[in-house]
């Protein structure tokens, strides 16, 4: 008999039940053997409201829109901009054009569902992006580091980025907090922020009620300015304090008047990382590309 | 109509120097066997296109074949930065390559307009980014912003796309040309559909009467399509649902291979230019790593219900 449901109702069955164990007295501990990675996507999780419509790429985005579905979140529905929507993988994926994204989704179409029917129609709430460099309008850049016409270094270029930057109403990005990653202004604007201050994506006739919503570093959250649309510090990671982040930040930065410690990954949010999203640890490899 | 042929054979009569090439795939269905036979046959001139490119592109650069790319994108996705499309960028090794750059919304919707037989898209995205602020050999004839003639509304508008030959890589296709496809898609239909002829690799030749057993999965019809070649395993390393899954082995030696121009040229001599065919490369793939790392590969079986069209 070749028509086996069985395997899948067992999967949906096993993902069901594990989404369960939240209700235990525990569960807003905050155990202190996390790693950075972890709290950076619990970080992001904490950014999805129930019910948002998330589209994601692999790493990061994937892990904290599945934190948030499996914890606060649970009508939170995924895309993935290859065409895939509400993926039910059985492994962490790769790509977004993982072989493992393909059974149990509950729609697969191509670039133009996705990014045209979906994104561009307006709606998709929350998206997430990194780049090589990030600036304080929340730019981002992964076209070229140096002058386009004479790069020092030739970056994959747009992808799905800048119509994500450009059209999800709430935009999630992942850096680095360097000064390297971190720019007063990107060499190249792949994917427009604030582009140049306040007014700048309203002029550019971007849709009204979209932008960066927070930068996420190993170190940090920073949010923007309602105001003057420039990155603030909102919130110090453990371990890291309001002068050590000014020293890496390479514009002169806004500290909030409330700012504060993010909060430490919760054990309900690890939980869900470590028994379901990851078992293996592969968020682990984070770590070894400076995200400590 | 029989259209089923060798694809060296189909490369030869259909695609001519100086063509405009879309190629399909999205590490779902990349139609390697015929990108290799484009390197084989040393097609020179080429203009390739389609959102999220990645080893296969890579590999077309590296080999001298491409002289231009319309592109949103080019990596080697988990194993980093695309080697030979930086040197080619970089160093103009092993030559210049002009990049004319958009989105992932963009360019699939340049080649929906195309495939509508539409001269134009407006679409909502670039606008404010240097994407629109750098412009390669197609000039101003990148994108305009004209007002919205409904509203006033500055617009963003794009050109059409329509390639001289689409090469897709399907799961089954009859001999005619009748295209199916199931998983991730991509840009692979209207990117075929834009196309003025169509090369169909596929998996599997069926009949007629099995295309006609689920016909929502047929992405283009016999009449576009000018070539059907038959290649199992025609889109390793990439994969194809139900068939095979992606080689990551093979994406880490292609990337360490390409580290080095010299690598390079080694890779596709080994893996290319000293293959004759599809079924040499998977002979060789089998006498490198073993049947048993082959049959890894092999996709598990987890049908679904049949769909039924009856009334």
């Amino acid at each position: 008999m070749p028509f086996e449901l069985n395997s899948e109702l067992q999967y949906r069955e096993t993902v069901r039940e594990k989404t369960l164990f939240g209700g235990s007295g525990t569960m807003h501990e905050h155990p202190d053997d996390y790693i950075k990675p972890e709290l950076m996507a619990c970080c992001g999780a904490r950014e999805i409201s129930d019910g948002n419509v998330v589209i994601v790429g692999t790493g990061f985005p994937t892990m904290s829109a599945n934190i948030a579905k499996h914890t606060h979140a649970p009508n939170a529905m995924l895309m993935q901009e290859s065409g895939v929507y509400d993926a039910r993988p059985e492994r962490p994926a790769l790509s977004v054009g993982d072989p493992c994204l393909n059974p149990g989704a509950a729609m697969i179409g191509g670039l133009v569902d996705v990014m045209g029917m979906f994104l561009q129609a307006g709606w998709v709430d929350v998206g997430f992006l990194s780049g090589s460099q990030v600036d304080r309008f929340g730019n981002i850049n992964t076209t070229v580091i140096g002058p386009y016409g004479n790069p020092k270094s030739r970056l994959p270029g747009s992808g799905g980025a800048n119509p994500i930057g450009s059209l999800a109403k709430r935009v999630l990005i992942i850096a680095l907090h360097d000064s390297r990653r971190l720019a007063d202004r990107v060499d190249f604007i792949t994917t427009p922020g604030y582009i140049d201050g306040p007014g700048a994506r309203e002029k550019w006739g971007l849709p009204a009620g979209t932008g960066p919503a927070v930068i996420i570093t190993n170190k940090a959250i920073m949010r923007f300015d309602s105001e003057t649309k420039e990155a603030y510090l909102h919130s110090y990671h453990p371990g890291s304090s309001v002068e050590e982040i000014e020293a890496l930040t390479p514009w002169s930065l806004n500290v909030s008047d409330d700012v504060h410690e993010t909060e430490p990954p919760r054990r309900d949010e690890l939980r869900v990382v470590r028994e379901i999203l990851d078992p293996f640890g592969m968020i682990r490899i984070y770590e070894s590309r400076g995200y400590v | 109509m029989n259209k089923v042929m060798t694809t060296k054979e189909a490369v030869a009569k259909h695609v001519n120097d100086g063509d405009f090439l879309f190629i399909g795939g999205y590490i779902c269905r990349p139609p390697f066997a015929v990108i290799h036979e484009l390197i084989r046959q040393n097609k020179r001139k080429l203009t390739i296109t389609r959102s999220n490119a990645a080893d296969d592109f890579d590999m077309m650069i590296g080999a001298g074949i491409v002289d231009r790319f319309i592109g949103t994108f080019l990596s080697l996705g988990l194993y980093g930065l695309a080697r030979c499309f930086r040197r080619a960028v970089e160093k103009e090794i092993p030559h210049r390559i002009d990049v004319e750059e958009y989105t992932n919304l963009s360019l699939p919707m340049m080649l929906l307009a195309g495939s509508f037989g539409m001269p134009f898209i407006p679409v909502k995205d670039m606008a404010g980014s240097d994407i629109l602020s750098v412009k390669s050999f197609m000039g101003d004839d990148k994108f305009k912003v004209i007002d919205s003639p409904f509203d006033g509304t500055p617009t963003v508008v794009v050109p059409a796309l329509n390639p001289d030959v689409a090469v897709i890589h399907v799961q089954q296709a009859d001999e005619s040309g009748n295209a199916q496809i199931w998983g991730i898609g991509g840009d692979c239909k209207v990117g075929a559909n834009a196309a003025k002829k169509v090369i169909v690799s596929c998996e599997r030749v069926v009949s007629r009467d099995t295309i006609g057993k689920d016909p929502s999965r047929t992405i283009v019809p016999d009449f576009k399509v000018a070539a059907v070649v038959e290649e199992p395993f025609g889109a390793h390393p990439g994969y194809a649902p139900g068939f095979y899954d992606v080689d990551f082995g093979f994406g880490s030696l292609y990337q360490q291979a390409s580290e080095t121009v010299e690598g390079f040229r080694r890779f596709l001599d080994e893996w290319v230019l000293d293959r004759e065919d599809r079924n040499a490369y998977v002979a060789h793939y089998i006498e490198r790593f073993g049947y048993d790392a082959f049959k890894k590969l092999t996709a598990k079986f987890d049908y679904g219900y049949p769909v039924s069209y009856a009334f």
